[in-house]
């Protein structure tokens, strides 16, 4: 599978490279402008799947790079500033702007809104509906875990826990580590919650005989072998 | 203006002109002169004097009236000068004269403070620009190398931010220019945004959510309400009970007003103190409490900025039971834009 570019135009290096790793850990492929002479130019000609775009920059501005590359190109623009006032933000979204997110950034905010404006812009599939975790297929779209034949219907919750589960897989997650992941999509739930979540997790799993691999460290939370 | 005291202030020539009278009415009396001319010159000198008087003291009494009914019916007392209409006698003259001198050099001194503030604002905003370029490299490498350490590091940043927020709201609440913009918003929206935002501190705490039935709309800027909901919520944290915290959150349709209410079940206000926690640098006995470090300010900057947004804001508190925070939204029907 292709891996999704983004491309990176801020001017302050250090954070620029920060961001760089940060997108590349997450399975994109994240690189950047170092120049920004013919700034404009340089975007078009590199054809991103998506751009994040920093309001100040040197030599020219942010919103009018923007717009001049809505004029020519349609790919999914999102706005990274520290002007955090409403007003900025209708103007970057008026110069074709897909969104506006102001520094410092809710990282996994920011992964969000990258996964959306992707999903709905490319007409590559290249989200996995269906992740493969050896044992046990994670069917994202009807938010179920199949096993060879049988499928077991997941709540939003235990779908959610099992898939950071899976992406953190082998390592031990902390009960705030899953609750954090859960709260910034909006399911704020609490401790007692969690804990029978998780449980109905298991048993789940038990059904599909995967009962031992999700294990409980005492005091340090689960993992998923 | 009373007769007695414009007479009393004519004193010295109403004296003057009694002795010229009686000097002459003595010469008079004297020499043979005529007893019309004995009774003339009397009426002539004295009477003429008075009619005089009574002139000016209408005139004037009518001028000064008028001019401290206007000053009364000012909200802006400086701009008297600019209401008075011209005199026709000397002192009135100079007085108008004085008084719009007085005020074009108040205004220069006012002027020049406001230029000073607005100044000392942009800077402040630009600063907080600036320092949210490291802020925001610095959560990125610690999100790129996780570790213990790193996430203290990361609750440590996530109080830097605070502060700057606030000092960016503060710098904001003091500006005379409309800073910022009305638009339709859903109230849920902002709360997950907030709780979102406090997601640590709340988890760490055992802080838990009731939100409820906030699927609704009201007229605002969003970033300021995220701005006021945040120091409400973070107060909620800070004064929580020790076990079974709890937050409930919830918004109530009015026929003219939406009602949101923030409710903690935590350590309450002393019913004394109510009243006073929307002042600068009130910190109360809660405050005081040595692990609280409450700089007063919050509540405060809440109150202010709510007011520039129109927003109504109450507190309730019933000491060791808990606190409520009421934010009044208007709906009238000219907020539909």
């Amino acid at each position: 599978m292709n891996m999704q570019k983004i491309l990176i135009v801020e001017d302050d290096e250090k954070l620029r490279n920060e961001l760089e790793i940060f997108l590349n850990h997450n399975g994109y492929q994240a690189y950047s402008l170092k120049k920004f002479d013919d700034t404009i130019y340089h975007i078009l000609e590199q054809k991103p799947d998506l751009l994040l775009l920093d309001i100040n920059l040197p030599n020219v501005d942010g919103e009018y790079v923007c717009k001049e590359i809505r004029k020519q190109s349609n790919m999914p623009i999102i706005i990274i500033t520290s002007r955090d006032n409403e007003l900025d933000e209708l103007i970057s979204i008026n110069y074709g702007a897909d969104h506006y997110i102001t520094k410092p950034f809710n990282i996994q905010i920011l992964l969000a809104k990258i996964a959306s404006l992707l999903k709905r812009t490319s007409n590559k599939a290249c989200f996995q509906e269906k992740l493969d975790c050896e044992q046990f297929i994670l069917d994202a779209n009807k938010s179920m875990i199949l096993k060879n034949e049988k499928e077991i219907e997941l709540t939003k919750n235990e779908f959610r826990i099992l898939k950071y589960l899976v992406q953190n897989r082998q390592k031990i997650v902390s009960r705030e580590e899953i609750m954090e992941y859960l709260w910034d999509s909006e399911s704020f739930i609490d401790d007692n919650t969690l804990t029978v979540n998780v449980t109905r997790l298991r048993n789940k799993l038990a059904e599909l005989d995967l009962k031992e691999l999700l294990e409980t460290k005492r005091g340090q939370g689960y993992i998923l072998k | 203006m009373l007769l007695k005291e414009f007479l009393k202030d004519k004193l010295l020539t109403i004296f003057l002109l009694l002795f010229g009278t009686i000097t002459i009415e003595i010469l008079l009396a004297i020499y043979p002169f005529g007893k019309i001319l004995k009774i003339y010159v009397p009426i002539a000198i004295l009477g003429l004097y008075a009619i005089s008087l009574m002139v000016e003291y209408v005139v004037k009494k009518r001028f000064y009236e008028k001019i401290e009914l206007i000053l009364n019916g000012l909200d802006e007392k400086y701009l008297i000068a600019e209401l008075i209409q011209s005199p026709h006698f000397m002192e009135g003259k100079i007085l108008k004269e004085i008084l719009e001198q007085t005020d074009k050099s108040m205004l220069e001194n006012v002027n020049q403070y406001k230029y000073l503030t607005e100044d000392y604002k942009d800077y402040i905003e630009l600063w907080i620009h600036e320092i949210k370029i490291p802020i925001a490299t610095t959560k990125l490498i610690i999100e790129n190398n996780k570790s213990t350490i790193t996430k203290n590091i990361d609750e440590e940043l996530n109080r830097v931010e605070d502060y700057v927020e606030q000092a960016l709201f503060y710098a904001r609440s003091n500006t005379v220019e409309k800073d910022y913009y009305i638009k339709k918003v859903m109230v849920k929206d902002m709360v997950n945004e907030c709780i979102k935002k406090n997601k640590n501190v709340l988890i760490q705490e055992k802080i838990s959510l009731n939100l409820h039935d906030l699927d609704v709309f009201v007229y605002t800027d969003s970033k300021w309400l995220v701005f006021i909901l945040n120091q409400i919520i973070q107060n909620s944290v800070k004064y929580k009970k020790d076990k079974n915290a709890e937050i409930e959150i919830e918004a109530k349709q009015g026929k003219e007003n939406v009602i949101l209410l923030i409710h903690d079940n935590g350590i309450g206000i002393k019913k004394g103190e109510i009243t006073r926690v929307f002042e600068k640098g009130f910190t109360g006995t809660n405050g005081r409490l040595s692990h609280k470090k409450s700089t007063g300010i919050g509540l405060y900057l809440c109150q202010k900025l709510c007011q520039k947004l129109s927003i109504a804001i109450e507190l309730n508190s019933v000491e060791n039971e808990g606190t409520e925070v009421r934010l009044v939204f208007p709906k009238g029907s000219y907020m539909e834009l």
